[in-house]
């Protein structure tokens, strides 16, 4: 079912998309022979076609192929969204376990306090609040830039914190919940170390949630860092469509939407078949072929 | 408890900047050259901008507006997302295989970029920051009540009703949509904290309401170049960002933990 959905998705709506964009471009590129005198059907036929031979269009500013550059920009947005998800995952997954084993006590009502600030936290001013501190005042950081570990650590911290915080939210919900399940109970009878029910026991089990709800977040890194990576100039992906949309440069804008979405939609898909494949309890159902 | 603290401080933000101009001697959009980017002090208490506005007067301004897109997107979603859900859930078969097929569809999207496409499709104003963020935001809702109204409608009590012989349209308006109030009224809680963000997140992209009019993330977008010299331009929008989103996130929380109904997304 998941799967045919899936399969379904991508082309769709995104053609919708391009056909809807179609239509301001008509107004304010009239006089411009970009195809911009054909009615909006014609437009839309054109892109699909486009599309069909996996072009994306040129630049209205650079004249640059819009295919070409986003290949350029995109190894930068999956290394951004990479780091960040190496920073959030294990943090949060700590915090969350502290939180759930520190259950009704003062340090889980304080945590359970801070993540849900993480959550409150605009991305865009976080940034700017850590560049401010460790780039501007104590000059630790470069401010913006694309390059080394150096330029990375910023932006990726900044897309990690309400990554955090939402990952600890789900960590602690799911431990929660095996902890009081009737193995977890076995386990302790049978006088196996704490550490080892934490860590074999609770956490292998509480993964699985969290293994799903990582794998959709860093699908929406790959677009969500479109205001991270406009804060702090990395060239990515984001600021890419960003500048689009700053100079209405319609076939960057659809491109780089076209893009992220279809990497977003293939993330989801991913996660569906690792989600089989970490927890053997949901293979039988489906394997009928 | 939290719940009336949280509620009250949203309520007390939202009547400071309805009354931000009686309360402040500053016009929010007058440009004063003669102060310009001030530190705060007494005279003005969170500083003034590059164009010597003062920043306290435009911060409050600024959350009637925030705030006030955030309240009408979630209605408005609401009410979609109740219509299709309600309509989707009771009906069943074909309505409700290609109703869910559209709310997949939205939510196959990543919301944020969603909304940005939206944004720039429409002129930009209010009404088109309300509409980007709601028609991202109606799927979850559908999704959730399409679910519970699918738990209830083989309850006996809609048995009995279409036993007593109520139509369809009886049966949804008097007996599925009260049941499915209180969920929907949580959900708005939880969705409210990041609305406001995405509503600062549009604004901060220079896709929302257009300037000089005050935004929260405009007028973050506009201190970013002077982060150096005027870090106090960006500070005040941001912290009342963080502190709406977090009361609404809270109440959120605290809501649902009082109706122990979470809804899954």
């Amino acid at each position: 079912m998941t799967f045919s959905l899936m399969k379904a998705l991508p082309g769709d709506p995104v053609y919708t998309m391009a056909g809807e964009r179609a239509d301001p471009e008509t107004i304010e590129k009239i006089r411009k022979d970009i195809g911009g005198d054909k009615s909006v059907l014609a437009q839309y036929m054109g892109y699909v076609a486009m599309l069909a031979k996996g072009d994306l269009g040129r630049s209205y500013y650079t004249n640059r192929r819009v295919l070409d550059d986003i290949l350029v920009k995109a190894p930068n947005t999956i290394r951004l969204a990479s780091m960040a998800m190496l920073i959030a995952l294990p943090c949060g997954v700590m915090l969350g376990l502290i939180m759930a084993l520190s259950r009704k006590t003062r340090t889980d009502r304080i945590l359970s306090a801070v993540s849900v600030f993480g959550l409150s936290i605009p991305v865009f001013w976080s940034g700017l609040v850590l560049m401010f501190v460790l780039s501007l005042k104590l000059k630790v950081l470069p401010p913006s830039g694309t390059g080394g570990l150096k330029y990375l650590v910023l932006p990726a911290l900044t897309l990690a914190l309400p990554a955090m915080a939402s990952m600890s939210r789900i960590t602690r919900v799911s431990v929660v919940e095996i902890l009081d399940m009737p193995f977890i109970r076995t386990a302790r009878a049978k006088g196996i170390a704490e550490l080892r029910i934490t860590t074999a026991h609770i956490l292998r089990n509480a993964l699985i949630p969290v293994v799903t709800v990582a794998g959709l977040d860093f699908g929406s890194y790959l677009s969500g860092a479109v205001l991270t990576e406009t804060i702090f100039g990395w060239d990515g992906i984001g600021r890419f469509a960003m500048e689009g949309i700053v100079k209405r440069d319609y076939p960057v804008i659809l491109g780089c939407i076209l893009i992220t979405t279809v990497s977003f939609i293939m993330m989801n898909f991913f996660v569906d078949l690792l989600y089989r494949h970490i927890d053997p309890r949901l293979r039988t159902g489906g394997n009928v072929d | 408890m939290s719940i009336k603290i949280t509620a009250g401080i949203i309520a007390a933000i939202f009547v400071l900047s309805i009354s931000a101009r009686l309360l402040s001697p500053y016009d929010p959009d007058a440009i004063d050259l003669d102060s310009l980017r001030e530190p705060p002090s007494l005279k003005h208490l969170f500083g003034t901008d590059n164009k010597g506005r003062d920043i306290m007067t435009r911060v409050l301004s600024g959350g009637k507006i925030s705030i006030g897109i955030s309240i009408f997107a979630v209605i408005i979603s609401l009410g979609i997302g109740l219509l299709t859900g309600l309509i989707s859930g009771y009906f069943g078969g074909r309505t409700d295989t290609v109703l869910m097929a559209l709310v997949d569809l939205v939510l196959a999207f990543p919301s944020l970029i969603l909304a940005i496409g939206i944004s720039v499709l429409l002129p930009p104003g209010i009404y088109t920051v309300v509409i980007a963020i709601s028609a991202v935001g109606w799927a979850s809702f559908a999704r959730v009540i399409r679910g519970h109204v699918l738990s209830i409608s083989r309850s006996q009590f809609i048995e009995a009703a279409r036993a007593v012989g109520c139509g369809d349209l009886r049966i949804l308006t008097i007996h599925l949509l009260p049941q499915c109030v209180p969920l929907a009224l949580v959900m708005a809680g939880m969705k409210l904290g990041g609305y406001i963000l995405t509503e600062a997140a549009l604004g901060f992209l220079g896709l929302g309401v257009q300037p000089p009019t005050a935004t929260w993330g405009s007028m973050i977008s506009s201190g970013r170049a002077f982060l150096n010299s005027a870090p106090w331009m960006v500070l005040s929008p941001g912290l009342l960002i963080a502190l709406t989103a977090l009361c609404f996130n809270l109440l959120g929380d605290a809501l649902k933990e009082k109706f122990d109904s979470g809804p899954g997304i």
